[in-house]
């Protein structure tokens, strides 16, 4: 069985570290912290991963917590989200210090920001906050952002926005225990679906490969993997709005987390999940369609059997690892697995520790 | 004066002294690795002073040594109170004043869960979320004004369960 090797501990920040965010192709790490402050790291030696430093930190830009911290897809920009409610895009000065420079600040938040994220192109910026909204912002030239939308119909604070790996479309994830789906309609945004079934907040989602399944992490201790169906779709799953694709949950992962989830993971190149949070453990789990004839000639394990009699069930995700106290006796509020082929079994996460981790899946 | 939520409390005697843990035999060995127990979380939290009466947690019964779980083995403590009356609009305050208290005194290996204690308060369920979201215990920890009214109840944390004569809240008398 493949398990996880820790590969370096990257020690820096001076407070709790709340996001981690790999650059899109190059082997280089952006974390955020309670110290508000964002550490760029980079392997010292790209044939070397266990030796990493710290080429940037980016300070001032904010005056409190920066939550959440993202790059735009093209590298060239990264976004800070943080509890002073703005929104902070910073840009390389290539030619000169090589310093980080915030070059934007967003502002419109009544209080904190807690996500960020862009679309694919890099046309689109979303935030969300704990003022209920999400904002979703029009990347125009000279580093100049409008904001196109506010959508108002979560009734609790956002915790987190995702944006699907290739459509315009954004899921959000909420303290009233929802995710919602947004997509527009000629620059007319709207909610597409709301996703029940979470017993508490969602503190996290993500989308796989394709797009067709999101996982989301919550305090109620489970992962939830949801599934689109689109109009007309072979199942015979309703789709009551006219055009409109409905998301269904598939697979509930429970009995594995014993406290809350902060952060889950889909890898978008070998589809492999990994989820954290207060219970100090990092675990991954593959994920497979339930195969029900093989019930019948009795391949299924006794947890396939107990999953393929649950209604909805359509996938399972089985454990395949997990590395108790990752980072000690800390919560592990984030991890992210790099985004492309180069090194697609690095993982990287960060805690309550103030360390930063980077792991590698090995395989025996 | 502003109105108090509660223009009444029931007031409970105090135990006595700094603490009200019985002395062991061990606790001279200082070679023996002392676990944390119920007792030791109590005397840390029963003389925060309530938001609004010059009084401790532990003369309001608000907090009591019987409702809190400790397992110093794994890394766990529970704390459950109990607001002076069901509608009280101080509980988040209060619960996020013992979980400060808990978070400047103990190891950072505890996960410390706070609750109202179930049935009584009306918005039990809201309080709860919020008191064990960390984010929003996070945020409201950079909240300057909020954090200076935590520290004035958290004041008296050391004064051995009684805080009435030492801070001057709205009643006081002195």
């Amino acid at each position: 069985m493949p398990r996880l090797e820790q590969l370096a501990v990257l020690q820096g920040h001076e407070d709790r570290v709340w996001c981690a965010s790999w650059h899109p192709t190059k082997p280089i790490l952006a974390t955020c912290s309670g110290d508000k402050t964002v550490r760029i790291w980079q392997a010292t030696n790209a044939s070397d991963p266990t030796q990493w430093q710290c080429i940037n930190v980016l300070e001032g830009g904010h005056k409190r917590t920066i939550r959440s911290v993202a790059w735009s897809p093209d590298g060239r920009q990264l976004a800070t989200g943080s509890f002073d409610a703005t929104t902070g895009i910073w840009e390389r000065d290539e030619d000169e210090s090589g310093d980080y420079e915030c070059v934007a600040t967003l502002e419109g938040h009544e209080n904190e920001t807690k996500s960020i994220a862009w679309s694919k192109s890099g046309a689109l910026l979303a935030t969300c906050s704990r003022d209920k909204s999400v904002w979703i912002w029009e990347v125009e030239e000279d580093n100049d952002f409008e904001c196109l939308s506010v959508l108002q119909e979560h009734t609790q604070d956002v915790k987190m926005v995702a944006w699907h790996p290739n459509e315009e479309l954004l899921a959000s994830a909420s303290y009233d225990d929802t995710i919602k789906i947004w997509r527009d309609d000629d620059d007319d945004w709207y909610c597409a679906d709301t996703l029940q079934g979470h017993e508490s907040t969602v503190w996290a989602i993500d989308f796989d490969p394709s797009g067709n399944h999101l996982v989301s992490a919550s305090a109620d201790q489970t992962l939830k993997i949801w599934r689109r169906y689109a109009p007309g779709n072979a199942t015979g799953i309703m789709t009551p709005r006219r055009g409109e694709a409905v998301w269904k949950c598939v697979a509930t992962v429970k009995d594995q987390h014993e406290r809350c989830i902060y952060s889950v993971s889909w890898s978008k190149v070998h589809g492999m999940i990994a989820s954290s949070g207060a219970d100090n453990i990092i675990r991954l789990f593959s994920v497979q369609e339930v195969d029900e004839s093989a019930a019948v000639e009795g391949k299924l394990t006794p947890e396939q059997i107990k999953a393929t009699n649950e209604p909805g069930v359509q996938l399972q995700a089985i454990k395949v690892t997990e590395v108790p106290s990752a980072h000690g006796t800390s919560d592990i509020n984030s991890v992210a697995w790099y985004p492309n082929e180069d090194h697609a079994d690095w993982l990287a996460s960060g805690g309550d520790d103030g360390s930063v981790r980077i792991w590698r899946v090995v395989r025996d | 004066m502003t109105t108090l939520i509660n223009q009444n409390p029931v007031i409970y005697e105090a135990s006595a002294g700094h603490s009200t843990r019985e002395w062991r035999e061990d606790d001279e060995n200082e070679d023996q690795e002392d676990p944390i127990d119920a007792q030791e979380i109590f005397d840390l939290i029963r003389s925060i002073s309530d938001p609004e009466h010059p009084l401790s947690l532990e003369q309001l019964n608000v907090t009591q040594r019987d409702h809190i779980q400790v397992s110093d083995e794994n890394n766990s403590i529970l704390v459950e109170f109990t607001p002076t009356i069901p509608h009280c609009s101080m509980a988040t305050l209060i619960g996020l004043c013992i979980r400060v208290r808990l978070l400047r005194c103990l190891p950072s290996r505890f996960k410390v869960d706070i609750s109202v204690r179930k049935g009584t308060h009306q918005s039990e369920h809201a309080v709860n979320k919020q008191l064990n979201d960390k984010e929003r215990v996070a945020a409201a920890l950079e909240n300057s004004h909020l954090l200076e009214v935590v520290n004035q109840c958290l004041a008296t944390a050391t004064s051995g369960g009684v805080v009435a004569n030492i801070v001057k809240g709205p009643t006081a008398v002195n």
